[in-house]
């Protein structure tokens, strides 16, 4: 369903990405592991138009997005989660969900089952949905970015980091969702530093190290086999 | 020297109407900064095309509230043409090139209203004659009309923006460009439409003005120099600090007024403006996360 050949990508005259091949099927959790500045975020900032590759090819569903402006993309059916969060700091929650809410050709009824689904799996949320965004702590400004990002109804949403400087409650909820997330078919490519996460909760795995995809494998075999992990993450 | 009542109440009827009309030319002034980070150094020129285009209609029509449709859709179909054709491709470049680029459209559009207008002044009739008494003045209906008509396109606006469907794609790229398009808002559109808008209402001001100053070529340097203090004083982008300082800079400029020469109470705003700067850069109005949802402009995160 996305597919990267080959993508290298410049920050400048800094060469991030040289030459990432990686592909997501339809309803497929695939982890993305490495360490600090290897590419990993830079890999979904490229996939997500944020950052044009300069060689190489993006492909979703069949056809070619490299260079294509975020909002088309979101369209045709990517979300994406950064690791920052990007909060609408001074939208309240509800204003910030509105943001994926408010598009033509969404009927009210399918809006409000939107909505609903996600304050049934974020609670929270609905508690807090008058609350400006810039107000919430930053695991339920975590769960605010996953549940926005829910909205757009994706085929498949890009997790840059979700459990980054969270607590372990916030980290299982984080896992939890992920669960849901599949069983309703949506597809994920999960970039992280948490392993034992990552290996749960994805059935393949690749290891990024200094921008090149240096290991593939089904996350079964990474769990039953945990010398690679040391080898390339030192964990 | 003690200042009588009457005068003080008088002024700030003034301050209030001015201010009124000022602060809907800034509401766009402050909306496209907001947005794009650009400064539109051609703003008041789009009042002064507005009130030409107004006056015209009005020459032709003799209805003065089509002329203000008229004057408003001309003007923001303008503005977005404008800015497709002119901002968009500057966009995210330094900021000077925008404002060369404005203070050029400025100029063009001066020589442009001096070519198919000439030079000298028109006058809008007043739609609405009446008066009424006010101490030892006649003071016109229509100047209390103007302020309540202004506030009234401010107050919808602001009902869009919080209420309305495409309201919030203004807001959302307003906080984060990026992460507004990633949430699959059409950035590029949302700019022109906001460009449009803001044009819109500074036909609209030009428009209310006219009868009250009448309508030159040269009138529009006025409006960006007051709009641009009135912006910088509020708060860069930030529409309700626009809207409070634009009431404010006009009330200081009116009592001023009681004391000195109208035209040295000018004085005023200029002292307002290096003080805000000096003291407060960020302007006097600035909204931030905690006080509620009704704010919605804050630090960009990129």
């Amino acid at each position: 369903m996305l597919a990267l050949e080959n993508v290298h990508t410049y920050y400048g005259k800094s060469h991030i990405l040289h030459g990432v091949s990686i592909e997501v099927r339809p309803g497929e959790v695939v982890g993305l592991l490495g360490r600090n500045g290897v590419g990993k975020s830079t890999t979904l900032k490229t996939i997500m138009g944020l950052v044009r590759p300069a060689e190489g090819r993006v492909a979703f569903e069949g056809r070619g997005i490299g260079g294509m402006a975020p909002h088309r993309l979101a369209h045709l059916g990517i979300a994406y989660v950064p690791e920052d969060r990007r909060i609408f700091r001074l939208l309240t929650v509800l204003e910030n969900l509105r943001t994926g809410l408010d598009r033509p050709g969404l009927t009210d009824r399918r809006r409000e089952e939107l909505l609903q689904k996600v304050y049934g799996s974020f609670p929270v949320l609905r508690e807090r949905r008058d609350q400006a965004g810039g107000t919430l702590s930053g695991g339920e400004q975590q769960m605010l970015a996953i549940a926005r990002a829910m909205m757009l109804e994706p085929k498949i949403i890009l997790l840059d980091e979700p459990t980054e400087g969270l607590m372990p409650r916030m980290v299982s909820q984080i896992r939890d969702i992920i669960q849901v997330l599949h069983r309703d078919g949506v597809a994920i490519l999960l970039v992280e530093q948490n392993v034992p996460l990552t290996l749960e909760a994805s059935s393949r795995v690749y290891i990024m190290e200094k921008g090149v995809v240096r290991h593939h494998a089904p996350a079964a075999e990474l769990r039953a086999n945990q010398a690679v992990i040391h080898q390339y993450l030192g964990v | 020297m003690a200042i009588p009542f009457d005068q003080i109440l008088i002024q700030t009827v003034n301050g209030l109407v001015n201010g009124m009309i000022l602060a809907l030319v800034a509401s766009g002034l402050t909306l496209i900064f907001g947005i794009m980070d650009v400064v539109n150094f051609a703003h008041g020129d789009l009042v002064m095309l507005g009130a030409f285009v107004g006056a015209t209609t009005i020459a032709a029509t003799g209805s003065f509230w089509l002329a203000f449709l008229v004057a408003a859709l001309v003007i923001a179909v303008f503005g977005a043409a404008l800015q497709a054709s002119t901002l968009r491709p500057l966009l995210g470049r330094d900021p000077l090139t925008t404002i060369l680029a404005t203070f050029g459209i400025s100029l063009v559009l001066q020589k442009y209203a001096l070519w198919q207008w000439g030079p000298s002044a028109r006058k809008i009739q007043e739609p609405i004659t009446g008066q009424f008494a006010m101490f030892y003045l006649e003071y016109p209906w229509y100047r209390v009309a103007t302020a309540f008509f202004a506030g009234a396109i401010i107050g919808a606006f602001w009902l869009f923006l919080k209420y309305g469907r495409y309201g919030i794609w203004i807001r959302a790229t307003m906080q984060d460009r990026i992460m507004a398009s990633a949430m699959g808002i059409p950035v590029p559109l949302v700019h022109t439409a906001v460009f449009a808008i803001g044009a819109a209402m500074a036909a609209a001001s030009g428009v209310l003005f006219g009868p009250l100053g009448g309508v030159t070529q040269t009138m529009g340097f006025d409006f960006t120099l007051r709009a641009f203090i009135v912006v910088v004083v509020g708060g860069m982008g930030n529409l309700g600090g626009s809207i409070l300082a634009a009431i404010f800079i006009s009330l200081l400029e009116a009592y001023a007024s009681i004391i000195v020469s109208p035209s040295q109470a000018v004085i005023v705003s200029f002292m307002a403006l290096i003080l805000t700067l000096l003291f407060r850069p960020t302007g006097l109005f600035v909204p931030t996360p905690s006080s509620s949802g009704a704010c919605w402009r804050c630090r960009r995160t990129s």
